[in-house]
């Protein structure tokens, strides 16, 4: 357990506040999710199933609150984040460190390519490796929960990030403003409120200088 | 003592008091300027401390990825060493040149006095207190994006 003082707020949607780690997991009414009732689910549908969701709907961040339950479970569990088809050989040597009940949390399924992932898949349950993994889309594996969003979540979420100045909060036309720009994307609409934290606090930028011909 | 708490141990113990004194009190430093700081550690058992990291540390804080850069560490182990640095002692370091504070729009760059306690429990408790290097004056205005 780790107790922290002293650094400034700072803006309250800056990396280290709402990167996926640092938020809660909660489901589009902005209500906590039942993370015991998803690990009773997942054992239910055979230890492999998939988040699935848009981007900015927050299955990375349902995926390491999940990871952690399980890793507090005594399971043993590995983390894969997947940018390219390349990073195929670090998430082997994953699945084999999760042989024999051990779960894989692999980020951004997709990126492996339908063929990969299917093998990937069919290796994990020769060695006895669980499959937990995040996706835009309904796939080979069983979807464990579709992730959607609201502005409620968004508004649960910047209701739990530290406060600075309480004039710089966001109010609820903020909210839906930035939901709609974002389109649905939490991600982004966090990003943005960000940027309306920035103008608030410092007031517009100048307009750029120009040469008139 | 900064003016926010970034956090609090959840821990139903009483969190440690870490008070910073710096000998320029508007805590401005140019580059390659020594810096000397006095620190106390109140609220705690001396004896109920493993380990006590001190440090002069960047960080950038912003929309994108974070970094780190240290400066100046210290980790004090044992009794003898522990008696030296609980439950006060100094941290003397010349700066360097760079990177200076800035405070940008999409990046801030952030220099800090960093005391970090490990207790014998597995608790730690981190005590930071910002000062700025350099004079770079701040980004003026925000381009609000709407989408």
């Amino acid at each position: 357990m780790t107790g922290t003082a002293g650094r400034p707020v700072g803006n309250p949607f800056s990396t280290r506040h709402v990167r996926p780690g640092a938020l809660p997991a909660l489901d589009s009414r902005g209500r906590p999710r039942d993370v015991a009732a998803l690990l009773a689910r997942l054992d239910a549908v055979g230890g492999s199933a998939a988040l699935v969701g848009t981007h900015g709907s927050g299955k990375t961040t349902l995926l390491l609150h999940l990871a952690a339950a399980l890793e507090a479970g005594g399971r043993r569990v590995e983390r894969v984040r997947l940018r390219t088809v390349a990073d195929w050989a670090p998430l082997a040597g994953a699945a084999w460190r999760c042989a024999r009940g051990g779960t894989v949390c692999i980020d951004s399924w997709e990126r492996l390519g339908r063929l990969p992932a299917l093998l990937v898949a069919w290796a994990a349950r020769r060695v006895g490796a669980r499959l937990l993994v995040t996706a835009h889309r309904p796939g080979p594996l069983p979807t464990l929960l579709e992730c959607a969003t609201s502005p409620a979540l968004v508004t649960a979420l910047v209701a739990r990030l530290p406060r600075g100045d309480a004039a710089l909060v966001p109010g609820a036309a903020d909210v839906d403003a930035v939901f709609r720009a974002a389109a649905g994307n939490v991600r982004e609409a966090l990003f943005l409120l960000y940027d309306r934290h920035e103008v608030r606090r410092r007031g517009p930028a100048a307009p750029a200088a120009g040469v008139r011909s | 003592m900064n003016v926010a708490e970034a956090g609090a141990a959840a821990a139903p113990v009483p969190a440690p008091r870490v008070g910073v004194q710096f000998d320029r009190p508007d805590r401005r430093y140019a580059a390659e300027q020594e810096l000397a700081v006095r620190y106390d550690v109140a609220g705690i058992e001396p004896a109920a401390v493993r380990a006590l990291e001190r440090s002069v540390v960047w960080y950038t804080e912003g929309k994108g990825e974070e970094d780190l850069g240290v400066h100046r560490f210290e980790r004090l182990e044992g009794a003898a060493r522990l008696a030296e640095a609980l439950p006060g002692g100094t941290i003397a370091v010349r700066l360097p040149a760079s990177p200076l504070s800035y405070e940008g729009v999409v990046v801030k760059i952030r220099w800090c006095v960093r005391v970090r306690l490990f207790f014998a429990s597995g608790r730690d408790f981190v005590s930071e207190h910002v000062f700025d290097l350099g004079t770079v004056p701040p980004a003026r205005g925000a381009v609000e994006r709407t989408a």
